[in-house]
């Protein structure tokens, strides 16, 4: 790929696409009127809504004998008016007057009811008041809008209170009807005045001290800061706008550079021209993430000033930095749209219908992100793994300052996992010379799951498999949760590691003995496993944990890991769960068929990447160093040796001998490693000169020559 | 000298149609050969082939002794192709165009400005050249397109019904600037439908029907052959209604 060519095609489509009305529209103008628009619209019916109701005096019916004092402590503040007119129909009116009239028991739906000592609570959730003759009344009264609300003071009310009882009274309202909702809150705070004066007479009668009623003075405070509580109101449409808008302003560039270069046929013209198809791909690619990005940035910019400026002082506040991080989150999504669109968009023939393949296809990306609209729906190990929907997720975390390193570590491997086999899927859809000129072409070709005699693994096959692996181990392993930590670790990895390895190799016909080098080792190769094998550990645990401690509940798992029902388990089944199991089965999937598809990139992109994803399947932002730097030094063991049989060697012995050191504790403190994770520094020294020795026995070892 | 263009038994199937089948020809430098068929004898097919676009199922395409799959970015830099269907980028000027091509091809920026002035001099543009293609008229398109085809001096030039859609006066533009290309030594293969351009142009000319070469010549050993007194006529005896039908292509 010639990076100068690549910039030539990023220029020109950029260029050519800033000159569209249409995109920059999509990708500036809207969303710099969306939000000043949507905020201040929003609030300003809000406030003038409630601005209205609160200045209405709320119209109120008062059915029953009102005990002295009562109807003045209503309309003290003048924000209540009863209406003499709104009396009750003859038959309630009779029925509370001459006493026949009781309040309806409430009818109990299994959880007792929420009794508030301070305010005229409506009925909890799990009682109900059954229908009586009162309630259909008010009923009918507040929906004909002749009152916002009923009070009814039943007839025990006077009798009661003169025998120091309490009276029973009653609000009748509608709560959908902010007036009617409005009103019952006003009568609620008006009957707790009258009854703390009524309560305070009462204990000055009895010469009680003050408060002998109340018993408690309760006062809830709410802890959540200003940005906390704003970011939770913020989190729930938030993400999904900030998603939508910015993968809209990649949508018409996508299907432009591609379903219209092959309508105006332009296409061919570049086709014919001598550019790499990789760079074509890529060129378009840069120019499409780059417009989704200034898209972003618009939209994050535009908000971000909304908020200060439109809003100022108000609640709603969103830190600058909050703001930068939800961009971060936006790069790896927008990057996973874009080459999902492109490759699409390309297989459309013209620009009309790019837009009928894209808008479904943007509508099933796009909604999920409206997942943080839903209560309950959060970020965590299962939904770090979903497209979209974990980047919704997360950047609602980050506004309720709520997400942890390690689901922002989770988020960001599998979104750029999804998004490089997008990439990987766009550059195969490029190189299909029918689906450029608009023919179409199969699928399961495009996937590189084709399979032709002879065939062997490509690097797109291997991320292929990982991404898929990788998402097959994760929920897999979450699935077996309740089998208990030895029955899960051995279904995961002979289920998801070893069986799928061997599976594919049977599918697509790769030559079973190539593809996961089953060769005999060379004795060179056997002396540096087993030198590497124990001593990589060591310097593992000595230096490279230190870089980034893992945290506790991380070494609580490990150890866990070497107890069966609770009790440790005998060493040599911790020796064949935790050593041989994972080295076999893990060797076979990374250093097998994963080595196999990156062989083509050459010895260090290959042994780099392979141990990448090796460490990255690891799922742990504190297991990634220590894990690449294993996967580096087994994958180098392979191609050093051209046999598998060595890296599960080392493997099985640097797993094999870190358990017997959780095992053993005893010999675990003879090495220093006693209290904390760390190794201490002289064995560390001893371990890095044997790992030496090791990778000097690897350079002398003849490399095997590969058939 | 070997020619410039060498095409060896080439054949292109889709699914199950066999679009050409063994088609092999030759362009000499300085020469200018059409290729001369009616719609869906495989002449578009034939020709993506040989500028690269579409790869053979069988055959090879050699462009100034370069094969063209084994080393593609060469041979493909050494050819100029232009469709008569092709459109240019609506919101580039043609200045803006030549200058992106000649970044792809990989010339210097001060040969892209000098040649871009010649071609501006040569076709007439300069009314139109710092205007957006999309604003300009068919004839204007297209001259701007053969810029963009002969902008990087290629030895072989492909070019698909050139004059398609164009005016007399358009069409006529592009004939003569076919003939400078021939008279600077570059070859030339092209498809058309109109005859008298093909009489006009061609040393020799090549009669695809079927996806196969049915007849191939001069001008005067086509109407020898066929006993006619122009192209037109000899065209129709052979691929006509009532000429014989092709022998199907197979593999």
């Amino acid at each position: 790929m010639r990076l100068a060519i690549v910039w030539t095609i990023v220029r020109k489509e950029l260029t050519e696409t800033l000159r569209d009305r249409r995109t920059i529209m999509m990708m500036i103008a809207l969303p710099v009127l969306l939000y000043p628009l949507l905020m201040m619209g929003f609030t300003k019916l809000q406030v003038s809504q409630r601005e209205a109701t609160a200045s209405r005096a709320s119209r109120v019916a008062v059915w029953g004998t009102a005990p002295p004092g009562l109807l003045a402590v209503l309309s003290d503040e003048g924000r209540i008016v009863v209406e003499a007119a709104a009396a009750p129909p003859e038959a309630i009116r009779a029925g509370l007057a001459s006493g026949a009239l009781h309040r309806p028991a409430l009818l109990d739906t299994g959880t007792p009811a929420r009794q508030d000592s301070d305010r005229a609570a409506a009925p909890g959730p799990g009682s109900a008041e059954p229908d009586s003759p009162a309630m259909l009344a008010a009923r009918a009264m507040v929906a004909a809008r002749r009152v916002d609300a009923v009070l009814v003071l039943w007839p025990d009310v006077m009798p009661a209170m003169a025998q120091g009882r309490a009276g029973r009274v009653s609000i009748y309202f509608d709560s959908v009807r902010e007036d009617s909702l409005e009103a019952q809150r006003r009568l609620a705070d008006r009957l707790a005045e009258y009854r703390r004066a009524l309560v305070g007479q009462r204990e000055r009668d009895r010469g009680l001290s003050e408060g002998f009623s109340l018993g408690l003075d309760v006062r809830s405070t709410n802890l959540a800061p200003d940005q906390r509580r704003s970011g939770q109101i913020l989190g729930l449409f938030l993400p999904f706008l900030l998603i939508t808008m910015s993968l809209l302003g990649g949508f018409y560039p996508a299907i432009d550079l591609t379903a219209g270069e092959k309508e105006r046929g332009t296409m061919q013209t570049l086709l014919c021209a001598p550019l790499r198809s990789i760079e074509i791909i890529i060129g378009k690619f840069v120019a499409v993430w780059a417009i989704s990005l200034i898209a972003a940035v618009a939209n994050i910019v535009s908000l971000g000033t909304t908020m200060a400026r439109i809003l100022p002082g108000d609640q709603m506040h969103v830190a600058p930095s909050t703001l930068a991080m939800a961009f971060v989150m936006l790069l790896p999504l927008t990057f996973f749209m874009t080459a999902v669109f492109l490759a699409l968009a390309v297989f459309a023939k013209d620009f009309k219908d790019g837009q009928n393949f894209l808008t479904p296809v943007y509508m099933v990306l796009a909604l999920p992100a409206g997942v943080t609209m839903l209560r309950g729906v959060e970020l965590n190990a299962w939904t770090a793994f979903v497209p979209v929907v974990n980047i919704a997720l997360l950047i609602k975390a980050l506004l309720v300052s709520e997400a942890s390193p390690d689901l922002i570590f989770l988020t960001l491997v599998s979104s750029t996992a999804w998004a490089a086999l997008a990439l990987v899927l766009a550059a195969r859809v490029f190189a299909r010379e029918q689906v450029l000129l608009g023919g179409r072409d199969s699928l399961r070709s495009l996937l590189g799951f084709e399979r032709q005699p002879g065939a062997e693994p490509t690097p797109a096959f291997a991320l292929t498999a990982f991404a898929f692996g990788l998402v097959a181990v994760f929920y897999g392993s979450l699935l077996l949760q309740g089998t208990g930590t030895v029955t899960t670790l051995l279904l995961t990895e002979y289920g998801f590691f070893l069986l799928p390895a061997l599976l594919l190799v049977a599918a697509f016909g790769f030559p079973l003995r190539k593809t996961l080098s089953l060769r005999r080792p060379p004795m060179g190769g056997l002396i540096a496993a087993v030198l590497i094998g124990c001593s990589a550990w060591a310097v593992a645990a000595g230096v490279l944990i230190r870089l980034l401690p893992p945290p506790e509940s991380l070494v609580k798992a490990l150890e866990q890991l070497l107890l069966i029902d609770g009790k440790p388990a005998s060493l040599w089944v911790v020796w064949l769960v935790v050593g041989v199991t994972p080295a076999v089965c893990e060797e076979a999937f990374f250093r097998g068929l994963i080595l196999a598809g990156l062989r083509r990139l050459g010895v260090w992109p290959a042994v780099i990447v392979c141990g990448l994803l090796f460490g990255l399947a690891h799922s742990s932002i504190y297991r990634l160093l220590p894990t690449f730097f294993m996967g580096v030094l087994l994958t180098w063991l392979v191609w050093r040796t051209g046999s598998i049989w060595t890296s599960i060697l080392a493997h099985a012995l640097n797993n094999g001998i870190a358990a017997t050191l959780v095992y053993n504790k005893e010999l675990a403190a003879m090495l220093g490693a006693g209290s904390d994770a760390f190794l201490g520094w002289k064995p560390t020294a001893v371990a890095t000169l044997v790992l030496a020795a090791g990778i000097a026995v690897l350079l002398r070892t003849r490399p095997v020559v590969r058939e | 000298m070997a020619p410039t263009l060498v095409a060896e038994h080439l054949t292109k199937r889709f699914g199950p149609v066999a679009a050409v089948g063994d088609v092999s020809l030759t362009v000499g430098s300085g020469e200018v050969v059409g290729l001369l068929g009616p719609n869906g004898a495989g002449k578009t097919t034939t020709l993506r082939m040989l500028a690269g676009i579409l790869t053979p199922d069988t055959g090879r395409v050699l462009i100034a002794g370069l094969d063209i799959h084994e080393a593609p970015l060469q041979a493909k830099g050494r050819l100029g192709f232009l469709s008569g269907d092709t459109q240019l980028y609506q919101r580039l000027s043609t200045r803006e165009v030549l200058r992106y091509f000649g970044r792809l091809y990989s010339m210097s920026d001060p040969a892209i400005a000098s040649r871009t002035e010649q071609l501006i001099d040569e076709l007439d543009m300069g009314a139109f050249a710092a205007r957006p293609c999309g604003t300009l008229s068919s004839g204007q398109k297209q001259r701007a397109n053969i810029a963009r085809a002969f902008l990087h001096e290629p030895d072989l030039l492909i070019l698909d019904e050139p004059t398609v859609a164009l005016d007399v006066i358009s069409g006529q533009f592009i004939v003569e600037s076919i003939r400078r290309q021939r008279a600077a030594g570059r070859a030339v293969l092209f498809s058309t439908h109109i005859m008298s351009e093909a009489e006009y142009l061609c040393d020799r000319i090549l009669l695809l029907h079927g996806g196969r070469i049915i007849d191939r010549g001069s001008l005067d050993d086509l109407l020898a052959r066929s006993g006619c007194r122009n192209l037109t006529d000899a065209f129709l005896r052979l691929v006509g209604p009532a000429a014989p039908t092709p022998q199907a292509v197979g593999r």
